[in-house]
């Protein structure tokens, strides 16, 4: 090209020489329309590259299954203003009152709305996650020997007979049997109840001291005399708030949102038996007699909110890790509360992580810890100087220890050869009831039975299942919503990474499962809110374990991912040098047609004048 | 000499009932099903060298009676066991090679314990064929986070094989892959003391220090677990897990003063010179808990001689008579019990001490010492043939593979009866594994018998090739050879070629060579089982329990290095690199013969050259001009010439100075 514009200048300076006198001016002016075909052609390599560049670019973009980003961002975004909440039905009944006056049905409008009013004083301004909606639906009911009233409204929530109540008596002193005879009452109403569990309160009228009994299922009883209807209202309205709502725990306790379940909502119970120093004694448990009678009903009552399994090992040579001192006083060595962090010894302590157990199962230990003869008896002293009832303490988390001393220890010490012993059914049955103490507290809940109120204490009724049937809902209620937030933040964590990472591949699975986690919390989140307990405990479990399934998928966790460098070393070698070709080609074509255009139309204006 | 050890015998066996008594009192309540028993067995070996085998076994009951939980038994293994319904598995970790030759090749240890180096993983299940193979997977991972070791790569297909009648009898359930390479160090021993009931902290396994283990020339921790918990018509005998390290010490003899017959004499050991540590009193939780001494045949031949010879010297010395042994060496403990193999084919049986070391305790701790007292020198029984593997050929497109075996002394002594009969045969098993890029001819077999070329057919009696498939899975090739008798060497040569691997296939060290894993050779009809004369009574020990086995005798060949071509790791790039400038060279000098405008530059040659002699003569003339410094008849045009060109030159100088600038900013940021 630059040969031959190099060249043209001699040309058109011999033409000039040639013909001197004529107009035309072979520098200036041609005679022929210039040619397009070259221009054309290199236009036409331009633009085929032009147009063939996304093309390329498509077939070097790794492939990245589109994620809901908006769409999740939304759901956490749902969760954090608005927390998962339950519509709950409660209902307070009236027993004995034979009151002189009859009760008018606006008497006990009256004494319904101050329920109401009552129930809302004692819920947290800001509704917590996995409660009871705080539009409270109260019924009352009032029953005498000679009329049975019942409030507005209710009518038709609370399929309540009169006269039904009379088959229970309640001045035995046996609580179990009225907490069953009452249950035999009430049991049959929550299949008719659609929307939500209904709880029932039921005032006793007698004439000693209040006492009010928590029930194992949806009820509870006050029985003795009524001062006044507001002060009946009041402690109605605490037990209803404060136990059957919140499941009776303090404050603060265990952050809300944990729930020691593993992610594909599964638990692993680990029980271990260590023995510090097996040369002074040897203990064994009958693990399979305790498995059998005694942690198979609450695994059976957890069902719902997880599935347990259990495991056993006996380890020996375990010592902790942490020393003790020999108080004269107690004649026992002291383990202090602030040593506790340091009396699991991991070192030592084997409690494998269990090859049964799947992939993302949550392990908790609870572990028997029997002292060597040298620091036997050890006692565990609580930070206010007490010494520890239960002889054993929990790690959020992680799980429960106990210290469980041989009888008669420190005697028998400088035995050679040791003996074998097995631990009594009876210290076994203390020590496992130490055990669901710890397990119901590592779900946050209380560990004795007593709720002791603002306005009297009430007494909770034990379950032989280690959990009440309104515990399980408590449970299941911020099971479902701990569930849905982990899932939101796993969602979440998923769709920051994805973002940051342009060049990560993410495969089709991976997208969707992100949608069926959301669709699956979707419908957590509406079943919640029509009050059906399983089936949003179900669909938020499937909902988080799809998140953690999607967020450790393998081809997320592989390092390798396609870089921009590597595709700029591959395409560049070829695509540089090329596209410096066509494009200086097309530029030079370009500008000699636009040069040789203006000689034409010059000749041409020159022609015409 | 029979008095005396009776006695000792007899008063040992009544301590033993009383305490076994004693023991079963304490234990009662019938939870004791589990049990748990430790061993040490000490040989000393010809060549200055102590064979150290522990060996632990563990047994857990059927599972219907006891449930999943158990009170001795590792709860891992149990759980592995039910998991991935395993029937038997046996698991190694080696570090160094057998010295067939030295340590000997026909006992129970060297034919059972000695081991390929690396890992070496065989299973067999007991689920339906078709899930032989993910069971397998499953496994392998568990395995590797047990053991942390890298296991997992026994999970690719190309890594393991199914063996079928070569390695062991199995009906196709039996899977077996090694990994030549593993490293193995004490975050593996660490998972594998975890089994013990006791750990490293009491009893026998106390004493593996480290160092003093690792220091060793052969190191070899093995794991063998036998099931019977899926089979239905067998007795139910539950799990039993046996866990074995075998390590061959260096003695840490004082060489302070060396005289000349002292160095003749073998160097005298104790535990602590070996282990640097003493065994406090047993694992409190052992059934039984023993340490042996074995002397081997050869050694108590050498022995016997000498007593002869002594006897012949000073007949008077009676002192020697109570404990024949005692002459040529003496031990810091006396042993507990003195067991005599029952029936060995030579006249000098193997003699076995036992010490319980039950009786020791913190106080007063167990150090079993050697002291030699006259210079031995003896050798160990051979294998019938000594195997060993190697390569041919040179370069890196093709070689072969040979296994050669040699009769050893030994083996004419053993066959000797055999050899009256005319067609007395020696057959040899051969089981090999060969990875994928080593494509062997299978039909290239030659057999070598005394150095002669045989046919096969007259030599193999079977043989099962499952061939290699790229990157699917392993070669394989059992077989039966039946030697003649009287042989003094044979060998059988495959030839193979070597593959190529993908890029992605190489390992990070991949000029250092690929390995095929060892071959294993047995000798079906040679046993290794040593009877030792017992009383009945008693419970067998394990360890002898083990002794009396009827297994044949194997030995693993060396593992083989082969070069394989690796490639220049860069080279795709450089690949890339040269093709792209090559078709952008190709593609621009396309585009230039296309905008070509040959009819215009035509014209103008033509013009030129009916104006003036030609351009070349002109361009010349210019040249001429401009050196010589005299303006050009035509400088106004040369000047409106030049102007033009460096304005271009101008121009195509920023435009290149632009795109660098621009390469700078985009991306070297």
């Amino acid at each position: 090209m630059a040969e031959v514009s190099d060249s043209e200048p001699p040309k058109s300076e011999t033409s000039q020489v040639q013909e001197p006198a004529s107009d035309f001016d072979p520098k200036t002016m041609r005679k022929t329309k210039p040619g397009l075909k070259r221009l054309v052609l290199t236009l036409s390599v331009l633009f085929s590259f032009v147009l063939g560049f996304p093309f390329l670019w498509k077939t070097v973009e790794i492939y990245r299954a589109p994620l809901p980003f908006r769409e999740v961002e939304s759901l956490s975004a749902q969760l954090d203003s608005s927390p998962l909440l339950f519509p709950c039905h409660f209902q307070a009944i009236f027993l004995g009152f034979n009151s002189k006056s009859s009760i008018t049905s606006s008497a006990i409008d009256d004494l319904q709305v101050s329920i109401i009013n009552q129930m809302t004083k004692f819920t947290p301004q800001t509704p917590q996650c996995g409660t009871c909606s705080t539009n409270y639906t109260v019924s009352v009911v009032v029953e005498s020997d000679s009329q049975c009233l019942q409030s507005q409204g209710s009518k038709s929530s609370s399929p309540w007979k009169c006269g039904s109540m009379a088959a229970v008596d309640f001045d035995s002193d046996d609580d179990d049997a009225i907490d069953d005879s009452l249950e035999s009452v009430f049991g049959g109403w929550s299949e008719v109840a659609s929307a939500g569990k209904v709880y029932t309160v039921v005032w006793v009228r007698r004439d000693d001291e209040v006492r009010a009994v928590v029930g194992k299922y949806r009820h509870a009883w006050i029985s003795g005399r009524v001062s006044e209807a507001a002060a009946a209202a009041s402690r109605m309205a605490e037990i209803f708030v404060k136990v059957f709502v919140n499941g009776g725990k303090e404050e603060g306790l265990i952050h809300e949102e944990f729930m020691p379940v593993g992610a594909d909502g599964r638990i692993v119970l680990s029980f271990n038996l260590l023995n510090a120093e097996p040369r002074d004694w040897i203990y064994d448990w009958d693990f399979q007699d305790v498995d059998e009678n005694l942690l198979s009903p609450v695994i059976e009552a957890l069902e719902p909110i997880a599935n347990i399994t259990v495991e056993s090992q006996v380890l020996y040579h375990t010592p902790k890790s942490s020393f003790s001192y020999w108080d004269d006083k107690l004649g026992s060595y002291i383990f202090s509360t602030k040593d506790l962090p340091f009396f699991v010894n991991s070192n030592e302590w084997h409690l494998d992580t269990s090859i049964a157990a799947g992939g993302r199962s949550k392990i908790l230990h609870f572990v028997v810890y029997i002292p060597s003869s040298k620091e036997c008896p050890l006692l565990l002293r609580l930070p206010d100087g007490e010494i520890s009832k239960t002889n054993g303490f929990i790690s959020p988390k992680w799980g429960g220890i106990i210290v469980w001393n041989p009888k008669g220890c420190g005697k028998n010490s400088g035995i050679e050869h040791p003996f074998r012993h097995t631990i009594s059914h009876q210290d076994l049955q203390k020590v496992f009831e130490v055990f669901t103490g710890q397990f119901r507290q590592l779900f946050g809940l209380k560990s004795d039975n007593v709720y002791i109120g603002s306005s009297g204490t009430s007494s909770l009724l034990a379950s032989e299942r280690g959990f009440t049937v309104w515990e399980l809902d408590v449970l299941s209620r911020q099971h479902t919503c701990s569930s849905l937030h982990s899932c939101a933040t796993t969602l979440g964590s998923l769709s920051r990474l994805v973002q940051s990472l342009p060049r990560m591949i993410i495969m089709d699975e991976i997208g969707k499962q992100v949608k069926f986690s959301l669709d699956e919390a979707k419908l957590a989140q509406i079943n919640a809110s029509l009050g059906v307990y399983d089936a949003s405990a179900v669909s938020s479990r499937q909902a988080r374990s799809l998140a953690e399934e999607a967020f450790f998928h393998p081809s997320i966790m592989s390092v390798s991912y396609y870089s921009f460098e590597h595709c700029f070393a591959v395409y560049s070698p070829f695509f540089l040098p090329v596209s410096m070709h066509v494009l200086l080609a097309a530029l030079r074509e370009w500008r000699r047609y636009k040069h040789e255009n203006r000689k034409y139309l010059a000749w041409k204006s020159k022609a015409v004048s | 000499m029979a008095v005396l050890p009776f006695r000792r015998v007899f008063v040992f066996f009544f301590i033993l009932c009383f305490s076994l008594f004693y023991a079963s009192v304490a234990l009662g309540s019938g939870i004791d099903d589990e049990e748990f028993s430790e061993e040490l067995l000490l040989r000393p070996l010809p060549d200055r060298k102590v064979l150290s085998h522990f060996q632990f076994r563990s047994r857990a009951p059927p599972n219907s009676s006891n449930g999943r939980h158990h009170h001795l038994f590792p709860k891992a293994i149990s759980q592995l066991v039910q998991k991935f319904r395993l029937k038997e598995m046996e698991l190694s970790f080696t570090q160094g090679r057998w010295n067939y030759d030295l340590w000997g090749g026909f006992d129970p240890i060297s034919s059972n314990n000695a081991k390929p180096p690396g890992v070496e993983l065989w299973a067999v299940f007991d689920v339906p064929q078709h899930h032989v193979d993910s069971s397998w997977k499953n496994l392998t991972h568990a395995l590797s986070g047990l053991f942390c070791a890298s296991i997992n790569f026994l999970e690719s297909s190309t890594t393991y094989s199914a063996p079928d009648w070569g390695f062991r009898p199995a009906s196709g359930r039996l899977r077996y892959g090694t990994l030549p390479r593993e490293a193995v160090c004490t975050e593996n021993l660490t998972p594998w003391l975890k089994l013990l009931p006791c750990r490293d902290k009491a009893g026998v396994a106390a004493l593996m220090d480290r160092p003093s283990i690792y220091k060793g020339f052969y190191h070899s921790q093995r794991l063998h677990l036998t099931s019977t918990e899926f089979d239905s018509d067998d007795v139910d005998s539950g799990i039993v897990l046996e866990q074995t390290l075998t390590v061959v010490l260096q003695t840490n003899g004082k060489k302070a003063v060396l005289t000349s017959q002292e160095t003749k004499l073998q160097p005298s050991w104790s535990l602590t010179t070996m282990f640097g540590r003493k065994i406090n009193g047993r694992c409190v939780l052992a059934k039984s808990s023993n340490v042996y001494l074995q002397l081997d045949r050869g050694l108590v031949a050498v022995l016997n001689n000498l007593q002869k010879e002594n006897e012949i010297s000073a007949p008077g010395n009676l002192a020697y008579e109570a404990s024949r042994s005692n002459h040529g060496f003496e031990l810091s403990v006396k042993p507990d019990r003195v067991l005599e193999e029952a029936e060995s084919q030579g006249k000098n049986p193997s003699v076995l001490y036992e010490f319980a070391v039950g009786k020791y305790s913190n106080s007063e701790s167990f150090d079993l010492g050697l002291t030699w007292k006259l210079p031995v020198v003896w050798s160990c029984q051979q294998a019938p043939l000594s195997a060993s593997r190697f390569l041919m050929g040179s370069g890196n497109e093709r070689g072969a593979i040979a296994i050669s075996w040699k009769s050893s002394q030994l083996s004419q002594q053993l066959l000797h009866p055999d050899v009256i009969e005319e067609n007395c045969k020696l057959q040899v098993n051969v089981f090999q594994v060969v990875p994928w890029y080593i494509k062997v001819y299978y039909h290239t077999l030659q057999v070598f018998v005394d150095e002669r070329l045989e046919a096969v057919s007259d030599i193999v009696e079977k043989i099962r090739v499952s061939p290699s498939e790229d990157k699917v899975s392993p070669g394989v090739m059992e077989m039966i050879l039946k030697f003649p008798c009287g042989m003094k060497s044979a060998a059988i040569t495959l030839e193979f070629d070597k593959g190529f691997l993908h890029i992605d296939e190489y390992p990070p060290d991949a000029n250092q060579g690929f390995d095929i894993p060892s071959a294993l050779i047995s000798y079906p009809n040679f046993h290794a089982s040593i009877q030792f004369v017992e009383d009945k009574s008693l419970d067998k020990s394990p360890i002898l329990a083990k002794f009396q086995e009827k297994s044949s005798v194997r030995s693993y060949t060396e593992v083989l290095l082969v070069p394989l071509t690796t490639p220049d790791f860069s080279m795709p790039y450089n690949v890339i690199t040269i093709t792209c400038t090559v078709f952008a060279l190709y593609f621009g000098s396309l585009l230039n013969v296309l905008r070509r405008r040959v009819g215009e530059e035509e014209r103008l040659l033509k013009s030129k050259a009916a104006k003036k002699t030609g351009q070349l003569p002109q361009l010349l003339l210019k040249l001429s001009a401009k050196l010589r410094g005299r303006s050009l008849e035509t400088p106004q045009s040369s000047s409106t010439s030049s102007s033009f060109v460096s304005s271009k030159l101008i121009l195509k100088v920023i435009l290149v100075a632009g795109l660098a600038v621009a390469w700078q900013f985009y991306f070297a940021s």
